[in-house]
């Protein structure tokens, strides 16, 4: 019985080169295309809507996760003062949202905290892609449409 | 009926309608993903999401402008490739990318933090 050749090469990283591109994680292993598209169309959608820029960070957290979040919000664009980062991380189960000053004129910390606590029950059935598209769409909708898009 | 009907009516057929219930319930779950699971670890590489930049401003809905929908999926760098990766995920000029990228203070912060 003749076997098809391998062609993936697996483990070719030496000291001066890095892994190949078959070793690395793919996206995909973490969300599905589906997932993602979801993920994309609710962050792009919450953005547009509000002019606040809404990012997600999915991944460890340094402790303390909170100052490991401001920093990450700080490095979050060009204008941190409008952004909004919801930082979130599975291993640890913490998510955090940060507002910048401008954002937080129009999403006070209860609003975030009733977003937070909607995004971490559905987290806790395992729900991740579905927890951040409801915090989304609350945090949005407090937010409501910036003074300049209103007609 | 004799013993070996009985058995065949009252046994085997309960016996192949577990096994063929079993089976469904077995195959789908070969080639999906594990999904993730409350207190499981996770080991996979950070990953940031931003949004799509607006390209007309102030013109999200008519015109018949279709925007481009794609994953803008960066994975977190470290060190001196995060720099690059925010420049380009920033939408700024590269002059200005290493001093404005250097953590600007917001003001003060706010936001909420909750645990599952």
């Amino acid at each position: 019985m003749t076997r098809a050749l391998e062609v993936d090469s697996h483990d070719t990283a030496t000291a001066t080169t890095a892994a190949a591109r078959t070793d690395e994680s793919s996206i995909e292993d973490v969300f599905t295309y589906k997932e993602l598209a979801r993920l994309d169309e609710a962050l792009t959608m919450s953005s547009r809507e509000t002019g606040l820029r809404f990012t997600l960070y999915v991944g460890e957290l340094r402790t303390p996760t909170r100052s490991h979040a401001e920093e990450l919000h700080a490095r979050s664009g060009a204008h941190p003062s409008d952004a909004v980062l919801i930082a979130l991380s599975p291993g640890q189960r913490v998510v955090e949202v940060v507002t910048g000053a401008g954002a937080a004129r129009r999403l006070p910390d209860r609003a975030c905290a009733l977003a937070v606590l909607s995004m971490t029950s559905s987290f806790g059935n395992g729900d991740i892609v579905g927890g951040i598209v409801n915090g989304l769409r609350q945090l949005s909708d407090q937010a409501g449409h910036p003074a300049s898009l209103r007609h | 009926m004799n013993v070996a009907e009985a058995l065949l009516v009252f046994a085997g057929i309960p016996l192949a309608i577990v096994v063929v219930l079993a089976l469904l319930t077995l195959k789908p779950g070969a080639n999906r993903r594990p999904r993730y699971k409350p207190g499981q670890a996770w080991d996979h590489a950070p990953l940031w999401f931003e949004p799509h930049p607006a390209h007309a401003p102030g013109g999200g809905h008519g015109g018949g402008e279709t925007a481009a929908i794609g994953s803008s999926v960066y994975g977190e760098r470290h060190g001196s490739d995060a720099t690059a990766t925010h420049a380009v995920s920033g939408g700024q000029s590269h002059g200005s990318s290493s001093t404005a990228h250097a953590a600007q203070p917001a003001g003060p912060l706010g936001g909420a933090r909750g645990t599952w």
